[in-house]
């Protein structure tokens, strides 16, 4: 009886979980049919027509498909790369510092930009880059001419990984160092009595203690392979810059909210969701593998 | 896993908030229709064939009040020409519609213009659609496949005789744009055509100072635009100018058949006898796009080049307000139509009212010629919800509009985007009567009286004594030490009417109008992917990033992924 009215009670619990789901997940599955209709937005998907594969016929005849899934692959794989290692090296640094008021007014004034959108970000980006900004400024020093950084379609990717990367490391950075005080304080004692150096003390103490840590990050990371990251581009791109910096996101936002082409959006978007599908399965096991971490 | 879920659904959601809705609709529009009923019915100045029961009075006052609401579309810095507890939906101009024809128009959202085409796409699908709203050309097809729209066969009825008069003037192109399988779905404005024509607009001073003569091809261009870059003009010590201004982020490189630009540089093209954007006659005579002829090649290896050499605004196609540089007096040339008079350069005299901005019918071609592309008769389009009791209305405000509108924006200076549906019904050759009748009083001494016409809103029996106000003698002479700057408002309107409309009477002058101002069924689908793809191409080739040779690669494959089967359509539909 009473283990029983304890199962109930979990149920309950688990109600407001299951209804956001539905409501916000299993519901707007039937979106998915537009891919495969010649859509009609006051018929709605139950009154528009079906039109088979014809919407995928003309998807993979376009340039653009290739395009802009090579695109989300460069750009999403270069932000798990960058977001791993330079929040890594930049904690080890700071986890030498022994000043604390210098490391933790240090990691304060990194972690800020986490907290400003890429709206106000992606402005000051843009102008920082700009073809009379700061950066600009102090190449002419060195003799250089300005450069219209964000008109040059090879650089964009970079420019893109790059303020990525200065938006979120001080925050990753935390992480790391939260998971170094984790480390035992006797190894250090240990390694010290034994007349080891402090760089060997990283090498053999700190970096071993965090293995699982950095493992599990990276690995959990694979699933947002496909997610390049849609505020940020779509505040920092341009025309001119389409053909290296447009991501899926953006393109079926341009595809399925500007140019009115419901079916082709849709039919990109779900394309997207069936390789982020497999993706992520690979990334579980990943997971499973290397750190022992399961979910089910 | 609920992540793969999450990505699966972000997709669809984009799509799926219109998927509860239905409330059927006739399937409608297989193509473009060329029948235009309407104005062929009603004769100029008189009303029409009466609706049963109801005489047609295009200002008449309803019995009852029509309540309409509309999706209205602000200029941010328009809030500021607003009086005390005025709203964009609620000032002195819609209360004297409200007054005058017992009409009260509310607002059924409200979003800034930079956004406008963004919110009315959402709007339609969703299907939660204001009464009435301004849509473009790809938003109208897409409402009337939908069947989202009220006819407007009887509402156009109650056009007043003015506008009328416009949609004469586009040989049915106007109705025909808004006429589907027979019916008329939405209200056509009419762009005058000789308004967006692009001038040469040059600081005249600059060339004075550095003792340079008028360019009149492209290779005296290139040396202007050498000197303007070079030279110092602006002597500041400084190499701070800019030679030719391109455009910004938002606007296109060039005009297409389907939409007008801003600026751009569609002159250089066309000084090389390319059209691109534009259906032409080819050499067989059959139509062909433009974009893929050789001569557009070739214009293109002109831009590179310039562009490799500082000629062009470095940042062009990424600047965020191409004006800006035009206002600082940072720039020496542009492209643009008479009404930069308006903007930018009335910000640029307040700047520096010594600056002699001067317009010319220039550059020419091989032979002579200043070619321009005509723009399309309507490029939006008014629109009133299906089920919406009094889409005469919709016109009525039209025609308030046109009598009465300019009072507003000129006298009582209420900014044009706060008065609600406001588009515009020119005539087609306009601004050249204007300028000619303008000529004719000054130049060549014709009676006052004859500029009395019945081109309101373009032109006032006022405007005589406006233009003896702010014009100094010798009245031939239009540099900008013979005008009157005191009074800018009026200085500006007639120096558009002066100065901006001098090259409409250029005998050089060489219009080049589309084939065809239609969408083809193919093109519904497939041009938005194609315009991209032409865009793209052609920026890398200018800014360098690509070389030139990429445009034959370019052509092959535009007409791979649709462009063939456009041109086929576009042939036949030209056939019949």
């Amino acid at each position: 009886m009473k283990s029983k009215g304890f199962v109930k009670h979990y149920v309950l619990m688990l109600l407001p979980g299951y209804a956001w789901v539905i409501v916000f997940c299993v519901i707007p599955m039937f979106g998915i049919a537009i891919a495969f209709q010649d859509f009609n937005p006051v018929r709605g998907i139950l009154g528009s027509k079906w039109s088979g594969l014809d919407t995928f016929e003309y998807m993979f005849q376009l340039d653009d498909t290739k395009t802009i899934f090579v695109n989300t692959l460069f750009i999403a794989c270069m932000k798990i790369v960058g977001n791993l290692i330079v929040p890594l090296t930049f904690a080890l640094m700071l986890n030498e510092l022994r000043i604390t008021i210098l490391k933790r007014s240090i990691q304060t004034i990194v972690y800020l930009p986490h907290f400003l959108s890429w709206v106000i970000l992606g402005g000051i980006v843009l102008d920082l880059f700009s073809y009379t900004g700061p950066v600009n400024q102090l190449l002419a020093l060195f003799g250089a001419e300005p450069a219209v950084f964000f008109a040059k379609a090879p650089l964009f990717p970079y420019l893109v990984v790059g303020s990525d990367i200065w938006k979120d490391f001080g925050f990753n950075t935390i992480i790391y160092l939260a998971a170094m005080t984790g480390i035992n304080p006797a190894l250090y004692e240990a390694h010290a009595i034994d007349g080891g150096g402090r760089i060997k003390a990283l090498w053999h103490i700190t970096l071993p203690g965090i293995r699982t840590t950095v493992a599990l990050l990276a690995v959990l990371s694979l699933g947002n392979v496909l997610n390049a990251g849609f505020d940020q581009i779509f505040n920092l791109y341009n025309p001119l810059v389409y053909s290296t910096g447009d991501i899926i996101d953006t393109w079926v936002y341009r595809a399925g909210l500007l140019d009115l082409q419901y079916e082709l959006a849709t039919a990109v978007g779900l394309l997207k969701s069936v390789i982020g599908l497999i993706l992520i399965s690979i990334s579980y096991v990943l997971a499973y593998r290397f750190t022992n971490y399961r979910i089910f | 896993m609920k992540k793969g879920f999450l990505t699966v659904l972000a997709a669809a959601l984009i799509v799926s908030v219109s998927a509860c809705s239905g409330n059927g609709g006739d399937e409608q529009a297989k193509g473009p229709d060329r029948e235009s009923p309407g104005t062929e019915a009603s004769g100029s100045g008189k009303t029409g064939e009466d609706a049963p029961g109801q005489t047609i009075d295009p200002f008449g006052k309803y019995d009852q009040l029509v309540t309409m609401s509309t999706g209205q579309c602000i200029d941010p810095t328009a809030q500021d020409t607003l009086g005390p507890g005025e709203t964009p939906s609620d000032n002195v101009y819609t209360r004297a519609i409200e007054q005058e024809m017992n009409i009260k128009t509310t607002s059924y959202w409200t979003v800034a213009c930079t956004n406008l085409d963004q919110k009315v796409s959402l709007a339609i699908a969703s299907n939660d659609l204001p009464d009435a709203m301004k849509v473009n050309k790809v938003q109208l097809r897409e409402m009337v496949e939908s069947g989202q729209l009220e006819e407007m066969t009887e509402a156009v009825k109650y056009a007043s005789p003015f506008i009328q008069e416009a949609w004469k003037t586009t040989n049915g192109e106007a109705m025909a744009s808004a006429t589907f399988d027979g019916k008329l779905m939405a209200i056509p404005g009419v762009g005058s055509s000789d308004g967006a024509l692009h001038n040469l607009w040059i600081r005249k001073d600059w060339l004075d100072k550095l003792g340079l003569e008028l360019p009149k091809t492209l290779d005296d261009l290139e040396k202007v635009a050498k000197a303007f870059v070079e030279q110092d003009p602006d002597g500041n010590g400084k190499a701070d100018t800019i030679g030719i201004m391109g455009t910004d982020a938002n606007d296109p490189l060039y005009p297409t058949f389907l939409e007008g630009t801003e600026k751009g540089l569609g002159s250089i093209f066309y000084a090389k006898n390319a059209y691109p954007g534009y259906w032409v006659k080819g050499s067989d005579g059959s139509a062909v796009y433009g974009s893929i002829q050789p001569e557009t090649k070739e214009a293109l290896s002109v831009l590179r080049k310039w562009y490799a050499e500082g000629l062009i605004d470095p940042q062009v196609g990424v600047r965020k307000d191409d004006n800006e540089p035009i206002v600082a007096g940072k720039a020496g040339i542009f492209f643009q139509a008479l009404w930069a008079a308006y903007t930018p350069l009335t910000d640029a005299w307040k700047n520096d009212p010594k600056a002699n901005w001067q317009s010319y019918a220039l550059p020419l071609d091989a032979n002579g010629k200043w070619n321009q592309t005509v723009n399309a008769p309507t490029v939006e389009w008014l629109v009133a919800k299906k089920g919406f009791k009094h889409p005469e209305a919709v016109m009525k405000l039209a025609n308030y509009r046109m009598a009465k509108g300019d009072h507003f924006e000129e006298d009582l200076g209420v900014e044009g985007s706060n008065m609600p549906l406001r588009t515009s019904f020119d005539r087609r050759d306009q601004m050249t009567a204007i300028a000619k009748l303008i000529k004719g009083v000054f130049e060549e001494g014709q009676p006052k009286e004859t500029l009395d016409v019945d081109f309101e809103p373009a032109l006032y029996p006022d405007d005589y004594n406006k233009y003896v106000q702010v014009k100094k003698k010798p009245y031939d002479n239009y540099d900008i030490q013979n005008w009157n700057l005191e009074d800018m408002a009026g200085f500006t309107r007639m120096y558009v009417r002066v100065v901006g409309s001098r090259p409409l009477m250029d005998p050089n002058r060489n219009d080049v109008e589309s084939l065809i101002w239609e969408q083809t069924p193919t093109m519904t689908k497939r041009w938005a992917n194609l315009m991209k793809l032409e865009s793209e191409t052609f920026y890398k080739i200018i800014l360098g990033s690509a070389p030139l040779d990429s445009f034959d690669q370019f052509v092959e494959s535009w007409k791979r992924q649709g462009g063939d089967q456009i041109t086929k359509e576009v042939q036949d539909f030209l056939k019949q």
